[in-house]
């Protein structure tokens, strides 16, 4: 029966071209240098296209990611035959497949979004609708129609992802595909659906006035929790539900969820343990900006406004994103010779130091070459827009060019498969808590909580010693 | 031999309890209320700006544009909000080549010679291929203070956009002839936008001597327009934070980006005597309550009241609105201003919302173009005294 990709990124054999770290340098500028190429083409304000208002860029940037998602994760590169994905070029696959996934994402947003949704049910889909509401200018019809688009993409980046790596495809993990990547979809598109109204809806409908009392619970239901009408409080904690996901993925190996034999029971535990995550992540970046610039002023703009504040977290998160799975990518997800948990503490640490390093140089230096607003927290100064198109460029590269030029892929035969699914079953079994494993566990806990509240000492004496503008 | 073993299973489980403790302690203390305790208590560090007697603002031109729709069209197509200022080819850094291709060098070298004086025909000129002249207009204000001691100032708050336009609201409110007179001591630049920096050569056309103050952060190009615009007098860099003019009056220059490519704007208080403190800007990029809570911060005034505000307050320059103005609407109650005179980038949405909040809102006259009574229109006064 064919596979299509089913399997296809595990089982794949990328071998690099030259030793050492030089294929990791080689990807690295050539993808520095398409990044660059392709924001001028597309994003920059002073480029070709300019989609960077922010919002548009935003959303063509956002649902991109989803569709590579989909068709690598959810599809398993269906309808392309295994032996194609085996065979042909990685520019040919690279070149193909990412001309699919565009002309999907047109389709969707010009099609779904804006033709139907904004057409026949929301206004706030489609920019001419809106622009029919006097004193709505055309240019902020389009970044509040993206902004809606944008919105619901950010929510379907966490589920679609969340349902393989969690939930492992259950309980359609058995069907093949497409039936298997239709059910999920529109499983997790309904999901997006729910979450979209209970969390953005209010957003979008207190933008119309009078309008915004009749079309959706306004002042919304998290005013007081979030110090903020605003949507962003939600933006915040999906973002740092995305990010978790992969990390969960990349650079965690889906340690420790992945010790638990119950199938159901290390999926929920998968599923709700990144949602736990993602929340503390996001209370504590919240936190970690209070100590650093003071508590937020609601009522204010910029960097003292919880609105912002909130964004902000979700901002900060994305950078994270970019050193892990770069990590993943391209350095084999080292170190890989210790236990689970201390490559996954060591990778992580390698993460986070990386993660503070781009956004100190992203702050200093991307109005200079980027377009972007210098600062912080003005509204267009959007870091989202070139993390992501970042993370994309890396998974055109990874996913559909299997890292060429510096890696080549080669066939696993059967037996390699079969002994790598054993190793990985007995590395597994190996990682089991045994002995002294529950002392450690206390410990390392206790250690933890205390290294926590040293981190908050020292990140108001961080932010008086670090100008990073 | 079993000590390896047990070693290497507690050093995993104390790896894994790390994380545990670690993302246990983020999620169960970063947003309680126990986190406050380690807020640091801003102590206020009430400085003496001095007392001043009143404080009069007369709006020369708060219509900085006249059509929305135009002026939101052109950002579009030139390529959105973060477009420098002088790539748009909007009058008068034009060259013809179509929207979002002008420049700066390219623009002035059409007009530069008929500067200060001429500007009826550099405008004939620039009115032929600019991007929407018509559309320009400007914000300008003239702001008499009056000392304790009865002295009294004549300050110019910034030079408006359209050299058409201006000229006629500078005739229509007698600043021609209070430039000329030397009435005006100095021109006060709020930050270095379009609509209220690009009209310098109508000042200069009646005062080329004038003293000018700008805000730190000025890009090249707009330091070079006050040479290329025949001024002739002193410029006066204002640094980042408090400036003190004179006993009663001071500005702060908050450095934060503006859209455009423009950055960092000079906003100024007046603590007027018996009555409290009173905000005059030009559009206030930093957002009121930010100005307010600088004021608390920084400065000692008048029975710790907020008595005015006067001036674009930027919240909705477009007419846009989003939920995170909901929460300015919401929030400014807490600071208490007793007299609320907005207009230009306030938005008319905003200022009918400040209304119907019941805000001490003071309506204007919608005469001379302005657009609706919520605002303080050309040519209205407000006072404070």
């Amino acid at each position: 029966m064919e596979r299509y990709g089913v399997g296809f990124l595990d089982e794949r054999k990328l071998v690099k071209r030259w030793s050492g770290p030089v294929p990791a340098l080689i990807s690295l500028a050539l993808l520095l240098a398409v990044f660059y190429a392709t924001w001028w083409i597309f994003q920059d304000p002073r480029g070709v296209m300019r989609m960077y208002t922010p919002y548009v860029g935003y959303m063509y940037c956002r649902w991109w990611l989803i569709m590579m998602i989909w068709m690598v994760y959810i599809f398993d590169f269906w309808p392309f035959r295994r032996s194609w994905l085996e065979t042909a070029h990685p520019l040919l696959k690279g070149a193909l497949l990412t001309a699919i996934s565009v002309v999907i994402l047109l389709a969707l947003i010009k099609g779904f979004f804006e033709g139907l949704l904004g057409n026949f049910g929301l206004a706030y889909f489609n920019p001419e609708q809106l622009e029919k509401l006097p004193g709505v200018t055309s240019f902020f019809a389009v970044e509040y129609t993206s902004l809606a688009i944008l919105m619901f993409a950010a929510i379907a980046s966490w589920l679609s992802p969340a349902w393989v790596v969690a939930l492992e495809n259950a309980p359609w993990d058995k069907m093949t595909q497409p039936v298997r990547g239709l059910t999920i979809l529109l499983v997790t598109f309904f999901l997006s659906t729910i979450v979209y109204f209970v969390t953005m809806h209010p957003h979008m409908g207190i933008l119309y006035y009078p309008w915004q009392y009749f079309t959706s619970i306004a002042p919304p239901y998290w005013e007081t929790f979030a110090d903020t009408v605003s949507g962003n409080f939600h933006i915040s904690w999906i973002m740092c539900c995305t990010v978790v996901v992969w990390l969960v993925e990349t650079i965690w190996q889906r340690y420790p969820f992945t010790l638990i034999r119950n199938d159901w029971g290390r999926r929920a535990a998968t599923f709700f343990g990144i949602i736990a995550i993602a929340v503390a992540v996001h209370f504590f970046l919240y936190f970690a900006q209070e100590l650093m610039w003071g508590e937020a002023i609601r009522g204010t703009r910029r960097d003292a406004a919880p609105d912002w504040r909130w964004l902000h977290v979700g901002e900060m998160a994305i950078f994270f994103l970019v050193p892990a799975l770069f990590l993943n990518f391209y350095c084999d997800n080292w170190p890989r010779k210790y236990s689970m948990p201390v490559n996954a503490a060591i990778r992580t640490a390698i993460t986070l130091v990386a993660a503070v390093a781009i956004y100190i140089i992203y702050y200093k230096t991307s109005h200079l070459f980027l377009g972007t607003q210098k600062g912080f927290s003005h509204p267009q100064q959007f870091p989202m827009i070139p993390m992501i198109w970042l993370v994309n460029l890396m998974l055109v590269h990874h996913w559909f060019m299997d890292n060429w030029p510096a890696w080549k892929l080669e066939t696993k035969t059967a037996a390699e498969i079969a002994a790598e699914h054993a190793a990985k079953a007995a590395r597994l079994e190996s990682e089991r808590p045994t002995g002294r494993y529950g002392i450690g566990l206390g410990l390392g806990a206790a250690v933890g909580v205390a290294l926590y509240f040293v981190v908050v000492q020292i990140l108001p004496l961080a932010a008086n010693a670090i100008t990073i503008q | 031999m079993t000590v390896l073993p047990d070693r290497r299973s507690f050093l995993k489980g104390a790896t894994t309890g790390l994380g545990i403790g670690l993302v246990g302690a983020m999620g169960a203390y970063s947003y309680s209320s126990a986190r406050k305790s380690r807020f640091p208590q801003a102590e206020r560090k009430m400085t003496d700006i001095g007392v001043c007697k009143s404080v009069k603002v007369t709006n020369v031109s708060e219509t900085s544009w006249f059509e929305n729709g135009v002026l939101m069209g052109d950002i579009k197509g030139a390529g959105g909000l973060l477009v420098n200022q002088y790539d748009y080819n909007w009058p008068p850094f034009t060259n013809g080549k179509g929207l979002g291709k002008g420049s700066y060098k390219e623009g002035i070298e059409r007009i530069k010679h008929l500067l200060p004086n001429r500007l009826e025909e550099a405008w004939e000129i620039l009115a032929k291929d600019s991007v929407h002249p018509d559309n320009a207009g400007g914000f300008a204000a003239i702001i008499d203070v009056e000392e304790m001691d009865g002295k009294k100032h004549k300050f110019l708050l910034d030079s408006g956009w359209s050299y058409k336009w201006m000229d006629e609201c500078f005739k229509r409110e007698g600043v021609d002839k209070m430039l000329q007179n030397n009435e005006i001591e100095a021109l006060l630049i709020s930050h270095e936008h379009f609509d209220h920096y690009w009209g310098i050569p109508v000042t200069f056309k009646y005062n080329p001597n004038i003293t000018v103050y700008i805000p730190e952060g000025f890009y090249p190009e707009g330091l070079q327009y006050l040479k290329d615009s025949g001024h002739k007098g002193k410029v006066i860099t204002i640094k980042n934070g408090l400036y003190k003019y004179f006993p009663g009056m001071a500005s702060y220059v908050f450095p934060i980006p503006i859209i455009c490519r423009v950055y960092g704007e000079q906003s100024f208080y007046f603590n007027v005597a018996g009555k409290g403190l009173v905000s005059v800007t030009g559009c206030c990029h930093q957002g009121i309550v930010q100005f307010a809570e600088t004021a608390i911060k920084e400065i000692k005034y008048e029975n710790d009241t907020f008595h005015g505000i006067y001036g674009g307050l930027h919240i909705s320059p477009f007419d846009d609105w989003d939920p995170k103005y909901d929460d300015l609407v919401f929030a400014l109650r807490d600071y208490g201003f007793e007299k609320i005179g907005c207009n230009h980038c306030t938005g008319v949405i905003c200022a009918k919302k400040f209304i119907a909040a019941g805000y001490p809102v003071v309506q204007g006259t919608a005469r001379h173009r302005s657009k609706d009574v919520a605002y303080l229109g050309n040519g209205d006064i407000i006072a404070f005294a």
